[in-house]
């Protein structure tokens, strides 16, 4: 009963993940990062190390929260915490290849299929933000501007110092071709 | 360009839901017909995913930044330390344990084994060191037996001279004779023979298991009563008494000397003495006689780690086998006599009792 119970509280959290709600988010992090934190430090693991699995397993709940056809079958420490163990175990694979896998680091939940799933959608991620760092001032922070923060035209005119709204989008639309080019190009020799 | 920039501005607007129905219905027809649109379209939808992709991520990396700098980490540090700690203690102690039990487990089987193995040779070797004396007649004995069979033509018994061999001895003048169960187990006819190679068909009226002794009754009608020459001695008797036996280990009666060497038989066996006596196999059920002529004990069997050691039945188990009969009231009154052989040197002693030693065969 009590396990019902923690897993529908689990089910808000993630709800409120999806939301962009900061404080679901703290409270999913505050709770799951020392158990991690532990398991990476008793596999050979640092500090860092710790932060940074267990950053890239937040976004992976994250992302499949907001895709909105995932279910909690366990415990959100239950999932967070296989994942991590993936992601650390495969990490360590590829550091050291003769690394014999600790007996410990079994799976409790199949989360390798998760762990790949995740791996494939990063490259498209890794591919645009290239593309992006490499795009330069201003354009990157006109297209910013633009898309992710939704300024209108007005304002990225008044803020970069173009004389028109007219004279941005010219701006933004030069932006937006070198930025495309650079990602197809990548993007369709990667796949 | 000027195109170019007006066909985004019109993609952008279409991907935000900013058209009008006609209008989006327009340019659907239109990325119907011109494939080229199309592709453009979804090129920038996926552009459009990807930015918006990497906007959040970067929102949520910012954020977790934040929250991991707000985190009390020398506090988590100091608690997953003792959580570590508190593991490998229990780690520690748990292989402890299962060590511990393996060895137990181990133990306990090993010693089970052992105590199983030294029993099971124990047992071995009683029976590798104890052996009865009865007869497997060969081939050689059973030609022999044949000859004498041919010379004596008064005889019935049948040519095959028996699958097993021993000694017997008269306990009444009527044909009751003693010997031991193990000689006559088993088997389906029962023949005697005495030294004047006369044969008679037998029969086992009595036996008793526990002391291992067998009552035959002579069932043949050319049978003739003579009286018993000695006399039965129920008393035990001293170590160290002179003592004599008669017995078929061959076809031919042999006599063997010896002395009470032990008042207990193998393996402490009260029923029995130990004699220093040389037997073989035939002499089972051979009567052991005391100087005077007194039946002491009946020959049984013989250690056969050692030579010379055998194994003689007390002669008072014999009287209560005989009192426990029912039918056998005349050879009581046979043993009340006194022994005719008392005085008597050897060699005439022998003369008389060999008359009364039966060679025992039996078929089976």
């Amino acid at each position: 009963m009590k396990q019902i119970q923690d897993i529908a509280k689990d089910r808000d959290l993630l709800l409120g993940l999806a939301r962009s709600d900061g404080k679901s988010l703290e409270i999913i992090y505050s709770d799951n990062f020392p158990v991690v934190l532990r398991m990476i430090l008793q596999h050979n693991g640092t500090e860092d190390d710790a932060k940074d699995v267990f950053q890239e397993a937040i976004i992976i709940l994250y992302e499949k929260a907001c895709k909105g056809d995932f279910t909690l079958t366990s415990r959100l420490k239950t999932f967070l915490y296989s994942v991590c163990r993936h992601l650390w175990l495969k990490k360590l694979q590829s550091n050291h290849g003769m690394y014999a896998l600790p007996t410990e680091l079994e799976e409790i939940i199949p989360a390798e299929e998760i762990v790949d799933d995740h791996e494939a959608k990063d490259e498209q991620f890794r591919i645009m933000e290239k593309a992006m760092d490499s795009l330069g001032q201003p354009c990157k922070t006109i297209l910013e501007d633009y898309y992710l923060h939704k300024h209108s035209m007005q304002e990225i005119a008044e803020k970069f110092g173009y004389t028109s709204s007219e004279n941005a989008k010219n701006q933004k639309y030069k932006c937006l071709m070198r930025l495309k080019k650079m990602f197809f190009d990548k993007y369709n020799t990667s796949l | 360009m000027k195109e170019d920039m007006f066909l985004i501005s019109e993609i952008e607007r279409y991907l935000e839901g900013e058209m009008t129905v006609q209008e989006k219905a327009a340019f659907d027809e239109l990325r119907r017909s011109n494939p080229q649109i199309n592709r453009q379209v979804e090129e920038h939808q996926l552009l459009v995913q990807e930015l918006d992709h990497l906007g959040k991520r970067k929102d949520l990396q910012a954020q977790m930044d934040r929250i991991h700098q707000q985190l009390d980490m020398p506090a988590i540090r100091t608690t997953v330390q003792e959580a570590t700690q508190a593991e490998k203690r229990a780690r520690i102690r748990r292989r402890t344990i299962a060590n511990l039990a393996a060895a137990a487990c181990i133990a306990l089987v090993t010693s089970l084994s052992t105590i199983a193995i030294i029993q099971n040779s124990s047992r071995n070797k009683s029976t590798a060191q104890y052996e009865d004396v009865r007869r497997v007649l060969n081939n050689i004995q059973r030609s022999q037996n044949a000859l004498i069979n041919d010379i004596k033509d008064k005889n019935k018994a049948p040519l095959n001279p028996g699958t097993y061999g021993g000694t017997g001895f008269a306990v009444s003048g009527n044909g009751y004779i003693v010997t031991n169960l193990h000689v006559v187990a088993g088997a389906d006819s029962i023949y005697v023979q005495n030294t004047k190679g006369d044969a008679y068909k037998a029969v086992s009226v009595f036996e008793d298991i526990s002391s291992d002794l067998a009552v035959l009754k002579i069932a043949d009608s050319t049978f003739k009563s003579q009286p018993l020459p000695y006399a039965l001695k129920p008393q035990s008797i001293t170590l160290g008494e002179e003592v004599f036996t008669m017995g078929y280990p061959r076809d031919e009666i042999v006599y063997g000397k010896g002395y009470i060497s032990a008042k207990t038989g193998f393996n402490g066996d009260t029923t029995a003495y130990q004699v220093s006596i040389p037997v073989n196999p035939g002499n089972s059920g051979g009567p052991l006689l005391d100087t005077k002529g007194d039946i002491v004990g009946i020959i049984t069997g013989k250690q056969t780690t050692s030579d010379g050691i055998a194994f003689a039945v007390k002669s008072a188990h014999l009287k209560r086998l005989l009192d426990e009969m029912p039918k056998d009231k005349q050879s009581k009154k046979e043993w009340a006599h006194k022994s005719k052989l008392e005085g008597m040197n050897r060699v005439d002693q022998i003369k008389k009792v060999q008359e009364f030693v039966y060679l025992v065969k039996v078929y089976n």
